[in-house]
Parts: C-alpha cells; sequence; structure tokens
C-alpha cells in the first residue's frame, strides 16, 4: 500500500516535471517570439530611432552674401554677434540661473518663460539659447560673473548689419527673422529658424541670390549629448555678393540736400532749437526715428527736414546712381527683434518713413509731363516746332475755364518757349488737339504708367488715363475737359518718381528704351534695351525746350543753371496743387505757399538730364509740399548732379 | 567512492554550459566598458572560474550533508535579512550587506534556500497526507517569511521570483489541482492589495511599464533605449564593440540588467537566440537531473533549481524587451555581479552533489 503511494507520487511528480519542462520551452518560446518582433519585425524602425539617437545633424547658416555700392563700400554686411546660451544639465537650477542672469543683464519675464518651456521639452544636455546679441559690455559682465553660473556658455552667430544705415534704407531694405508665412511656402527655411530674410527692398529683391545655401554636419553625439566625432561636413556655402550701382557719395550729398530743401539748417545744439524740440510734437516724431536735422523756413519758423524723393540714374545703362525717400528709417533696428516701441514710432510716423517713396509715391507730374504731350503731339504732326498759340492767361472749354498759373497770360508761345516759361494754355491746347489716347500712348512710351523693370517690391504703376480707364473705374465717360487737365500733368495722372527719372533719361537718350538697375553694371553686364522709336527731330525740338527752362531768358528755373564745368543741364519744373484754390482765394489774389498748412502746400517738381552736350545722367526730384517747382525742387537738382558729375565724371 | 567515480558522475555538461555563459558574460562586458577588461570583463571571467571550481568542489561533498544544512541555511538568511530590514544600508533600501569591503545581497541565497527547505520538508511529509492542504501550510511559510523580507527591502523583483519559484517547488511536490485553482483565483483577488503596499517608485516602474512614451526622458527611458537598442541590432546585430546604444552610454545599466540588450544590439536576433538557446538547455538538464536521482528532496531541489535560473532568464529578457516593468533582474551568469553568480554556482554545485551522490541507480 505505502510502496503504491509512493510510486504514485512519483508518478506525480515526473507529469509536473514535464509540466515544468513545457511550460519552460513555451515561455522561451515566447521569448523568442518577442525578440523577432523586436529585431526582425520592428527593426527598420528601430534602426531609425537610434540613428537618431546617436546622430546629431547641426545645421550650419550660411553667412548672407554682401552688398556693395558702385565703389565697392560695404553697404549690407554681416558682424559677429555672441550670444549666451545655457545647458540644463549643468545649470543645476535652471530658474535660479535665469534669476540670476537677469540681474547682470537685460532679459525678459517672457524670454526666461520660453527658455523654462524649451527646456522641459529638450534632454537636459541641449544647449538653448537665452539671449543673442550682446553687447561688450553685457559680456564683460557676464564673463566676470561666469564662476557662479553653471551651464551657461557663448555662442557666436552673425547678424546683418547697414553700416550706411538709414542712408541706405529704401535701397537695401531690410532683413528680420523668419516669419511663419515664410516658413509655410518655402520648406527650406523651417531647419533655420534664426536666419534672417530680406523683407523690403534688395534684401527681398536677390534674397534667393543673398541667402546661400546652409550646411550640414552629421555628429556622433553620446548620450549626455557629448560630440564623439564628425561623420560627414557639408560646409555652407555663402550667399553670393552683389555690387549695387549706388554711389554712396551721391547718395549721402543727395538726401541731405532733398531734406534741406530750400531752406536753412539748424544746429540741434542751439537755444531755440531746444525750445522748439520741448514744444513741437512734428519735431519730436522726427527725432524719435533719427532724424536730427530741423530746418528754418521762410517764415522763421523752425520746421523739421522736408520729404520727397530724389532718383539720379545713368542714361545709358539704366543704373541707378542714388535713391532717396525721406524721411528715412534705421534698418539695423529690423535685423534682430524689432522692439514695439521703434515699430510704432516708425508706423505711426505722420510722414511714413517706412514708404519708399521714389517706387511706390504717387505724384502727380504737372507741368513735366508737358514733354509728354509735346511729344505726343510733335510725333503726331499736329504741330510743329513753329506752331503757336496765344496765351491770355486762361482758356475757356464749354462751361469751363482752365487757368494758366500766370495771371495775365503769356502772349504767343510756341513748343519751346511753351516749354520754357511752362505755359498751361499752350498745352491745354495741344492736349486738345490729340486727345488723351495719344497722349497716353507717348507717356506709356516714355516709362510712365507701369511697372518700371527696377524690381524693388510693391513699386507702384501709376495711372495714365484713358477713355476705357475712366469708363472701368468711375463708370461716366471721358470729358474734354479731363483731358486738358490731363495735359499739364493734373487731374488723374499719377507717376512715381523713378518714372520721371526714366521718362527723363528716354528723353536724353533718345534711342533706347532705358530700364533701371539697381544692380552695378561696371561688370560689363550688356545692357539690351528696347529701341524708343520716337523720331530724333521731335525730341531734338522737346530738348531745346528743357534747355530753355535753364538757360532761355524766362526759363522757369534760370536761377538754378548748373555750372560750365559740369557740362550744363536741361529740365524741367513742375508745381503740382494738392489742395485746389478755390473761388475765393483765387479773387483774394495768390496765396503764398509758405502761408497755408504744410499738407495743402504744393508739391514741388524737377526733372533734368545734364550735361548738355552728351547726356549722361537724368534726374527726378520731388519735394512733398516744398513749394514751386522752380524755387525748391530745381536748385536740389542742380546740386545733386553737380555732385553726381563730381563723383562718376562727365562721360 | 572513489575520485574517477566522482568525475565519471559529474554532469560534465551542465558546467559546460555555464562556463560557455561566464565567457559570454565576459565578452559582454568587455564590449560595455568599450573594449577593456577594466572594470567588469575580467573580475567576472575570475569568478566564473571560482564558481566553477565551487562546482568541482561541490561534487566531492555529499548531497545528505545540504540536507542536514537546509533548514539552518534559510533561518540564517533570513536572519540576515531581518537584520538588514533593521539596520539598513541606504536611504529606504536595505538589500546589501557590507562586511569588510565585500558587498553581498542575501536576497540572493534566499532563492537557494527557500527550495532547499521546501524539498527537505516535503521530503519529511508522509506520502498519503501529500493530498491535504495542512501539509503545505507550512510550505506557504516558507515561501512567505522571506518573501514579506524582501518585499520590506524592497526589492519586488526578487520577491515575485522568491514567491514563484517556491510555488513552483509546491506545484511539482504534487499539490493538487484544487488547490493550484485556489492558489490562481486568490492571487488575482490579491493583486489590488499587492498594489496598495508598493511603494511610489515601484507603481510609477510599473506605469511606465505600461505606457513607456508618456515619460521618454524620465523613468520610460531606460526601457525605449533598451527596445531600440535591440530592435536596431535587427537578424545578425551591429558588430562586436559596434552598439550605438550601448557604447554612447544611451543604453542604462548594461553590465548588469541590461546585459542581454547590449549582446542583442551587437549580436542580433542570432545571438539572443543563441543564449536563450543555453539557458534553456541548462534549465532542462537540470530537470532531467531531478529523473535520476532517488529521494524526493533530491528530486524537489533539482526542479526548484531548474525552475528558479529559468525564471530569472525569463524575467530579465522580458524586462529588457518591454514585457513586464523594470524590476531589476540580472542575467544569470552574464550580468555583472558576484552574489548572484555564486549564488547560481552554488545552486549548480548542490545540482553535481545530487547527482553524483544520490543517483537512481547504483
Amino acid at each position: 500500500m505505502r510502496r503504491g503511494k509512493e510510486k504514485d507520487l512519483r508518478r506525480i511528480m515526473s507529469r509536473r516535471g514535464f509540466m515544468l519542462a513545457g511550460a519552460v520551452v513555451t515561455m522561451t518560446g515566447f521569448l523568442g517570439a518577442r525578440l523577432h518582433y523586436l529585431q526582425v519585425a520592428q527593426s527598420s524602425r528601430y534602426q531609425r530611432l537610434s540613428d537618431r539617437n546617436q546622430f546629431d545633424v547641426r545645421v550650419l547658416p550660411p553667412a548672407r552674401g554682401r552688398l556693395f555700392d558702385h565703389k565697392m563700400r560695404l553697404v549690407a554686411g554681416n558682424a559677429e554677434s555672441f550670444e549666451l546660451r545655457i545647458t540644463p544639465l549643468y545649470a543645476r537650477n535652471l530658474q535660479n540661473t535665469l534669476d540670476l542672469l537677469a540681474s547682470i543683464i537685460e532679459l525678459t519675464e517672457a524670454r526666461k518663460g520660453h527658455v523654462l518651456d524649451t527646456a522641459k521639452t529638450l534632454p537636459s544636455f541641449r544647449e538653448i539659447t537665452v539671449r543673442d546679441d550682446l553687447s561688450q559690455r553685457e559680456l564683460a559682465r557676464l564673463a566676470v560673473r561666469s564662476p557662479l553660473l553653471p551651464g551657461v556658455s557663448f555662442g557666436k552667430s552673425l547678424r546683418r548689419i547697414y553700416p550706411q544705415g538709414a542712408l541706405t534704407c529704401h535701397i537695401t531694405g531690410y532683413v528680420s527673422p523668419v516669419t511663419q508665412r515664410e516658413i509655410e511656402n518655402d520648406k527650406s527655411l523651417e531647419i533655420l529658424p534664426t536666419l534672417g530674410t530680406g523683407k523690403t527692398g534688395v534684401e527681398y529683391m536677390f534674397e534667393r541670390l543673398l541667402r546661400g545655401s546652409p550646411g550640414r554636419e552629421k555628429i556622433v553625439v553620446n548620450a549626455t549629448g557629448r560630440p564623439i566625432k564628425v561623420l560627414s561636413d557639408v560646409p555652407s556655402a555663402p550667399g553670393s555678393d552683389v555690387q549695387l550701382s549706388i554711389d554712396i557719395g551721391v547718395q549721402l550729398h543727395a538726401s541731405e540736400r532733398l531734406r534741406q530743401g530750400r531752406w536753412e539748417q539748424v544746429t540741434l545744439g542751439s537755444h531755440d532749437a531746444q525750445a522748439a524740440l520741448a514744444s513741437a510734437k512734428e519735431l519730436q516724431a522726427h527725432l524719435a526715428v533719427g532724424d536730427d536735422m530741423i530746418l528754418r523756413d521762410g517764415n522763421g519758423r523752425l520746421v523739421p527736414a522736408e520729404s520727397g524723393a530724389v532718383v539720379v540714374m545713368d542714361i545709358h545703362t539704366g543704373e541707378v546712381i542714388s535713391l532717396v525717400s525721406a524721411p528715412m528709417f534705421d534698418p539695423n533696428l529690423f535685423t534682430g527683434k524689432l522692439l514695439n516701441r521703434d515699430w510704432r514710432r516708425l508706423n505711426e510716423h505722420p510722414r511714413r518713413p517706412l514708404l519708399n517713396r521714389v517706387t511706390s509715391g504717387l505724384y502727380a507730374p504737372g507741368s513735366t509731363f508737358k514733354m509728354v504731350v509735346g511729344l505726343a503731339a510733335l510725333e503726331a504732326g499736329v504741330i510743329s516746332e513753329n506752331t503757336e498759340f496765344f496765351c491770355k492767361g486762361d482758356r475757356e472749354l464749354g462751361d469751363g475755364i482752365f487757368h494758366c498759373w500766370r495771371k495775365g497770360g503769356h502772349g504767343t508761345m510756341n513748343i519751346v518757349s511753351a516749354l520754357e516759361q511752362s505755359c498751361d494754355v499752350y498745352f491745354y491746347e495741344v492736349a486738345l488737339k490729340i486727345g488723351i489716347q495719344k497722349i497716353r500712348n507717348m507717356a506709356l512710351r516714355l516709362g510712365l504708367g507701369a511697372i518700371t523693370g527696377l524690381n524693388l517690391p510693391d513699386e507702384k504703376s501709376g495711372i495714365i488715363p484713358s477713355h476705357e480707364w475712366k469708363l472701368a473705374t468711375k463708370g461716366v465717360v471721358w470729358t474734354p475737359g479731363e483731358t486738358v487737365v490731363a495735359g499739364i500733368g493734373q487731374g488723374y495722372v499719377l507717376t512715381t518718381p523713378i518714372q520721371l527719372a526714366v521718362m527723363t533719361a528716354r528723353i536724353a537718350n533718345g534711342k533706347d528704351a532705358v530700364v533701371p538697375s539697381l544692380l552695378s553694371k561696371s561688370n560689363g553686364v550688356s545692357q539690351n534695351f528696347p529701341p524708343l522709336n520716337i523720331s530724333e527731330s521731335a525730341l531734338a525740338v522737346i530738348r531745346r525746350g528743357m534747355t530753355a527752362v535753364l538757360y532761355g531768358g524766362a526759363g522757369t528755373a534760370s536761377g538754378f543753371k548748373l555750372s560750365k564745368k559740369y557740362g550744363g543741364m536741361a529740365g524741367k519744373t513742375g508745381t503740382v496743387q494738392v489742395k485746389r484754390i478755390t473761388l475765393a482765394q483765387r479773387e483774394k489774389g495768390i496765396i503764398q505757399n509758405i502761408d497755408r498748412p504744410w499738407a495743402d502746400r504744393d508739391h514741388a517738381l524737377f526733372v533734368a538730364y545734364a550735361p548738355l552736350k552728351k547726356p549722361r545722367y537724368a534726374i527726378s526730384v520731388v519735394v512733398e509740399h516744398g513749394g514751386s517747382g522752380s524755387s525748391t525742387a530745381a536748385p536740389v537738382a542742380r546740386d545733386i548732379l553737380a555732385k553726381t558729375i563730381a563723383e562718376r565724371g562727365l562721360i | 567512492m572513489t575520485l574517477w567515480y566522482i568525475l565519471f558522475r559529474m554532469p560534465w555538461h551542465i558546467l559546460f554550459i555555464a562556463a560557455t555563459l561566464v565567457v559570454v558574460g565576459a565578452l559582454a562586458l568587455y564590449s560595455a566598458s568599450e573594449g577593456s577588461w577594466q572594470p567588469w570583463a575580467g573580475r567576472h571571467a575570475l569568478r566564473g572560474s571560482v564558481g566553477v571550481g565551487l562546482v568541482l568542489l561541490m561534487a566531492f561533498i555529499d548531497f545528505k550533508l545540504v540536507h542536514r544544512f537546509s533548514y539552518i541555511v534559510l533561518i540564517s538568511v533570513l536572519f540576515v535579512l531581518a537584520i538588514l530590514l533593521v539596520i539598513g544600508s541606504g536611504q529606504n533600501v536595505s538589500r546589501w550587506i557590507s562586511i569588510g569591503g565585500v558587498s553581498f545581497q542575501p536576497s540572493e541565497p534566499a532563492k537557494i534556500a527557500i527550495i532547499l527547505a521546501l524539498a527537505r520538508y516535503f521530503d519529511s511529509q508522509p506520502q498519503d497526507r501529500m493530498q491535504s492542504l495542512i501539509v503545505y501550510l507550512p510550505a506557504l511559510a516558507i515561501i512567505g517569511v522571506p518573501f514579506l523580507l524582501v518585499m520590506k527591502q524592497p526589492d519586488l523583483g526578487t520577491a515575485l521570483m522568491l514567491l514563484l519559484g517556491g510555488l513552483s517547488v509546491m506545484f511539482a511536490a504534487g499539490l493538487p489541482w484544487r488547490y493550484v485553482g485556489g492558489a490562481v483565483v486568490l492571487a488575482l483577488g490579491a493583486m489590488p492589495l499587492l498594489w496598495m503596499s508598493l511603494h511610489d517608485y515601484q507603481k510609477s516602474r510599473i506605469m511606465t511599464f505600461l505606457n513607456p512614451e508618456a515619460d521618454v526622458l524620465g523613468a520610460g527611458y531606460q526601457i525605449i533605449q533598451s527596445k531600440i537598442a535591440l530592435g536596431s541590432g535587427g537578424l545578425f546585430g551591429k558588430g562586436f564593440l559596434m552598439g550605438s546604444q550601448s557604447q554612447l552610454n544611451y543604453l542604462p545599466e548594461k553590465q548588469t540588467d541590461f546585459v542581454f540588450t547590449m549582446i542583442g544590439e551587437e549580436f542580433g536576433l542570432v545571438g539572443n537566440l543563441f543564449i536563450l538557446g543555453l539557458y534553456l538547455a541548462l534549465s532542462l538538464s537540470i530537470l532531467r537531473i531531478s529523473y535520476l536521482v532517488r529521494s524526493r528532496f533530491s528530486q524537489l531541489t533539482c526542479m526548484g533549481i531548474s525552475i528558479m535560473l529559468f525564471f530569472y532568464v525569463f524575467v530579465n529578457v522580458a524586462m529588457v524587451s518591454g514585457m513586464l516593468p523594470v524590476v531589476g533582474a540580472p542575467l544569470p551568469l552574464i550580468s555583472y555581479g558576484g552574489t548572484s553568480m555564486l549564488t547560481v554556482f552554488f545552486g549548480l554545485g548542490i545540482v553535481t552533489s545530487i547527482l553524483v551522490h544520490d543517483r537512481w541507480e547504483d
């Protein structure tokens, strides 16, 4: 019995032994299956994760291409700037270290919060940028205290600088940090959130060329983030340098001369200047955006610098030698973090310094449009050089009466004398004879009413009206009275200063339909402009008229001749009404511009080319609310042309 | 009993497998220290040699001596465990005891002690009483006391291992099926209680196991990195000393608990299956000895040691491959660690002694 029990138990135990063996084999099978799942089925996924662990691909930002002026002077470059980084792993207490840093350098609460948030999402050995663009002073202060700042390190980065500052602001434009919208349009920007991209000006225009391509460095890093070895290293390719056609010497003179206008500069330190600054809001607004020119006007009042535009261009190559739009702004403000205060000052400034008046400022061309009307008529054979009209001071048309600027009239005029004295009635007659369509055609051929091809962003095309245009935009038919007004460049006609410069350049050139360009052509870039196809004899007549403006006995700008030394010049004044003069005012007699509020005063325009014999340079000047073209704009144009010839030579 | 007789009876294949595992371990540790015998691989090999020597030595000891001392061994282990709990060796963790610069983990020999005590206890019970529950209650106490002591250390992994190993011996001893079923029901019912008695870090380990991605840089880091290392090893591995996860320190504890992962990264699925095969062979060989020996004590001891060894392998591999929470279980004979290795060789020595001195047909 007992023996039997023993045998039973032995049998039970050996059965249990087999079960255990079965369990061992089955469980080993489970392990094998699990390992097969990880190491074969999911292997490629884990391979990827392993690579992401061990390889750190660092993107090396490219150095942005530099901008030079015609004489290879730096207009936009890159400066090394220092940034402050922190490694949470070594900082021990991140919050404390940040608080300590904030007591040493400027560090906003928002920035601190951002660093703390970032630290939560990244492995603790990754560096986080705390501040960029440290000043020398801040660097020194941090360096002295560095033993107390665990985990803090410094890095170098490149920052865009514009050594000419405001002087070239509307040419260079500026770069500023990449925006979310840019990233949506161009995914390649995503990897370089610190890179600046051009937002306006040449920086925007040549963005592709200037940016270069980022390099890549593949590094093996260990678990603590320490680089072990560099696997592959593709250096970044810097962007191309660009030589601009601008001449800084001319640019500087042009900007000073334009802003001074016809008034006298006042020293900022003088007693009355300080007194005026303390009270006048307008002067304060100018000073706040870095414009420190103060003028004393004809009535002895202290006023801010003039605003307006100047373009100087080469009539053969189309190279733009100077491009000034005033008031200006400092593009360096935009390269880092634009302060709200600065942005508000620029954006709310009454004279809109951010607007590039040369390409985006729309002005009625006024009397400078008379060349277009004259050329259209001459070419159409409607008038000849000898065709005469009588100016009695006004011209009646239907119920309307159109005045000449000279109350008593000019008497008998031909095309040359009408240009010389800027007789309005003569051009009323001519305009009525040829009609708006022919005027429009000529305007377009001379470069008005369309984008010029300068390629700066946001260029405006202006308006050269026609029957169709009026019907389409206003819904009513064109009237002859509107042709009359268009004959002297007022009414619907709107142009930009660059268009006026192109028009002048084409008249002076005579053969090519010159297109303006900001690129220097000194490197033998061929220029193949389409032919202008305007009869040379007609052009010659117009040029004679423009010469008479300066050298004729009654020329509207005869007081501002360009010295013989520079070869003389030919030009045309333009005085553009901004506000209609009421009948009551007219009866009271001519009201002096200076006695009206600034915003109601006429715009002063002048276009010119020089030298007379072999023309090389064309200029257009607009002084906003500057009074008359002859008294304000003509001397500005003359002085800038003189400086241009002095800097760039006669031929 | 002559020397030749003993040498003839020696389970050489078991010794060979064990020695192979030690060599594999030494190579893995050589790689873990970036290609150096310092600080682990050399000492591991040395300890392995001592271990093999211990097994050879124990072949000359009659298993009856082991039988005689089995209760004393358990009592002294319990005593040390209790002392550890009272004095403690670290911040809330009292697993180690240090005597003269040598660190020692008493929960390791506890595994063997439980098996020996249970084997002797069941061996002493009359055959016809094996169907009644009364017989198994003292056995539960033999398992329960060390379990609770180790649990209190706290070392959840080892505690559960003791429990499972002990229960397996009870199962092998012939625990009737109705009690097996009852135990399973009881275990499921006790789960919430167990959960509540866990420390916060133990709970978080289990939560992390259930969802490691929730805490990539914290507690989930180990298991995620381990899976990446295993998975990226693929079928044939990245090559000896070429495991990027291990060599660049992404893999934690690669010389101890995660050594299997490192081997998997450098030698792939092939390497891992080779090692699993060795363990399976070792486990089954020891289990087979239980069929060759005479006494119930010898049978149960062999079964217990075989199962305990296998459990260790299973828990470790399941842990590093993300099937079980990270509980801290070394891989026998491969992981760096003196106590664990000594315990395993001691177990093998007992098996050898039993086979040599208590073989069925002589």
